[in-house]
């Protein structure tokens, strides 16, 4: 941690040391470092992130081009990547923009609790000015809907979770 | 110039278009089947949209879906690659209706030269010479015999709405016209909805041979040369090279000539290869293709111009890169399409690549979407990739080739690397000796043995 600022140099911390904490941070993230401990000019600055153990890392060396998501990172793709594998997941028939609503300023269809029935619309999915109802694959409760109003989706992705 | 080309195609022609696009500095959507999600280059691409399951008609045919990605990634431009939608004239027009550009020919020109019979009608007229056959279509109530004796057996039946080697069969005798008639208007109706068929002198032993052309719409065009794709199996190209080995300067000048003008004429705009047998020094139009196509590469290798870039380029309203005295052909190329093939049954091979090494060094490319580790999918072709290599001189060409197969590794599933292998080492490929006959009878003399 840096030590505690002057008050004259506070001002400075701002732009020129805190320019200098970001940097060490985006080095932090290109590289494999974990740790980085610089001193100069009376200052001392040290930058670490937590590390998830080497099982979350793949073991093969990684294609050069696939961009290895940093471990602080990998909760988040994890996460959205789980839904898709969720039994109650109902994924994108199509590609298209999707609306919580049949119209703008309308009620939304659906909102986490409510109860649906089979074949009822969930969304619509808008593709070149061709409004497409969503029908629910099942009777169940909304727990959670997965899409922004207005968000591209593509084939497959999933939209809402039905259980 | 384009801000946004969204790439209508999948496996190696979608990384060489991805390829080219990073080249002009222009973002690029990558749209795949769920069996593609790990494609090298949706990898790469900028941005990336999933349209379909695994079957073509529900993904990389499925014109709303490739439509409506265009409209969430604000792509303005589709490059169609080869195969798919590529010569699709339909297409074309709808991307038009929705202010977006496609990356190819006019739709009229694509309509044109996609029927096979307007196509020769089309090249008699602007001067190009075609095979001896029947005036357009033969119908059933015609008199087939008469047309085919007047062209002189053995003839070749073709569907009209055919090309790319399929929809033809042979008649080697007058005995044999009439079941050749039906066989091939049954297949043509399945296969492409139209049973029309046109008849014409069937060659004995020609080469194929075909010029890479280059328009720019205005009615600029200048041509690049041939290419030799003699060495064929069921109508599939496998080994391509240029210059042919049976030309000579001279000859391809006066060829180059007259369909550079053809194009000229048609205010051609875009990349295409007009195809021609060649046999006793005469060459017969057989059709064109208003495409990029799969053995591109050889006519870079060669003339140094990149032909996906130009398209790009050209679609943009550019001009041409070179006027025809400046286009030079510098060595010669061969390329070889690796398929996941048993190289002997040819039975498909799909599955994962567990080992991969692909050969390197000066004058070896290798145009491939795979990687160790990749699955081949089931669904689609089975293109493994092309290793296309140059050299100064045709042999110096073929003794790097020798070298590039040798070193090239691909494992875990079977591929037709063992038979260019084989090739590079036959004498009659040496010579350059072959026609487009030569690789099935090569082939049927090695399983007999």
């Amino acid at each position: 941690m840096a030590r505690q600022p002057e008050d004259k140099a506070a001002a400075k911390f701002a732009t020129s040391d805190g320019a200098l904490i970001r940097e060490l941070a985006l080095l932090l993230d290109e590289t494999s470092l974990t740790e980085i401990e610089i001193e100069r000019a009376g200052l001392r600055v040290r930058v670490a992130r937590n590390v998830s153990i080497a099982a979350s890392l793949p073991a093969a060396a990684p294609i050069a081009v696939a961009p290895a998501a940093a471990p602080a990172g990998a909760s988040a793709p994890a996460a959205a990547a789980d839904f898709s594998k969720h039994p109650g997941a109902v994924p994108s028939p199509m590609v298209g923009t999707a609306y919580w609503a049949p119209e703008p300023g309308a009620k939304p269809f659906i909102e986490v609790g409510s109860k649906v029935s089979a074949g009822q619309t969930l969304l619509i999915i808008e593709a070149m000015k061709t409004m497409n109802q969503i029908p629910s694959p099942r009777a169940g409760t909304v727990t959670q809907i997965l899409v922004e109003d207005g968000q591209p989706v593509e084939f497959g992705e999933p939209l809402v979770i039905i259980e | 110039m384009f801000d946004k080309i969204l790439i209508a195609n999948r496996g190696e022609i979608a990384l060489r278009i991805l390829r080219a696009c990073k080249e002009l500095g222009i973002s690029t959507v990558a749209v795949h089947s769920t069996a593609d999600a790990d494609a090298m280059h949706v990898r790469l691409a900028d941005e990336s949209v999933c349209i379909g399951p695994p079957p073509s008609k529900d993904s990389y045919l499925n014109v709303p879906a490739l439509l409506a990605a265009c409209e969430i990634t604000g792509a303005d431009a589709v490059h169609p690659g080869y195969g798919f939608l590529s010569e699709n004239a339909r297409f074309a027009e709808i991307l038009a209706e929705h202010n977006l550009h496609f990356i190819g020919p006019k739709a009229e020109h694509i309509r044109l030269m996609g029927d096979k019979i307007e196509a020769k009608k089309t090249a008699k007229r602007l001067g190009i010479p075609v095979v001896p056959g029947s005036d357009g279509a033969v119908a059933p109530g015609d008199d087939a015999m008469a047309i085919a004796k007047e062209i002189g057996f053995p003839v070749l039946v073709k569907a009209a709405a055919g090309g790319g080697g399929r929809g033809m069969k042979v008649a080697q005798t007058a005995q044999d016209l009439a079941l050749a008639l039906s066989t091939a208007a049954n297949e043509a109706r399945s296969a492409f909805g139209d049973a029309s068929v046109y008849l014409e002198k069937y060659l004995q032993k020609p080469r194929h041979i075909e010029i890479q052309v280059l328009g720019d719409g205005r009615g600029g065009a200048i041509h690049l040369g041939e290419r030799d794709c003699s060495l064929q199996r069921r109508h599939q190209k496998v080994w391509e090279e240029g210059p042919s080995p049976a030309l000579d300067a001279a000859q391809r000048n006066r060829i180059g000539g007259i369909v550079a003008k053809a194009m000229q004429e048609m205010k051609y705009l875009g990349v295409g290869t007009v195809e021609f047998l060649y046999e006793d020094g005469e060459f017969y139009f057989i059709e064109m293709n208003t495409r990029i196509q799969v053995e591109h590469p050889v006519t870079e290798m060669i003339t140094g111009i990149d032909l996906v870039l130009e398209q790009i380029r050209i679609a943009a309203g550019g001009d041409l890169p070179a006027t025809q005295d400046q286009v030079q052909v510098n060595g010669h190329a061969i390329e070889c399409r690796v398929n996941a093939e048993n190289p002997v049954t040819f039975r498909p091979s799909p599955g994962k690549i567990l080992q991969y090494h692909p050969p390197g060094g000066l004058g070896v490319r290798i145009d491939s979407a795979v990687y160790q580790g990749y699955v081949i999918p089931p669904y689609y072709d089975s293109l493994v990739g092309k290793l296309i290599v140059h050299g100064k001189t045709r042999a110096e060409c073929l003794m790097r080739l020798r070298r590039a197969l040798d070193e090239m590794v691909v494992e875990g599933i079977e591929t037709t690397l063992p038979l260019f292998r084989a090739l590079v080492r036959e004498a009659d490929i040496i010579d350059g000796d072959y026609h487009i006959h030569w690789l099935e009878q090569y082939l049927a003399g090695q399983t007999a043995t």
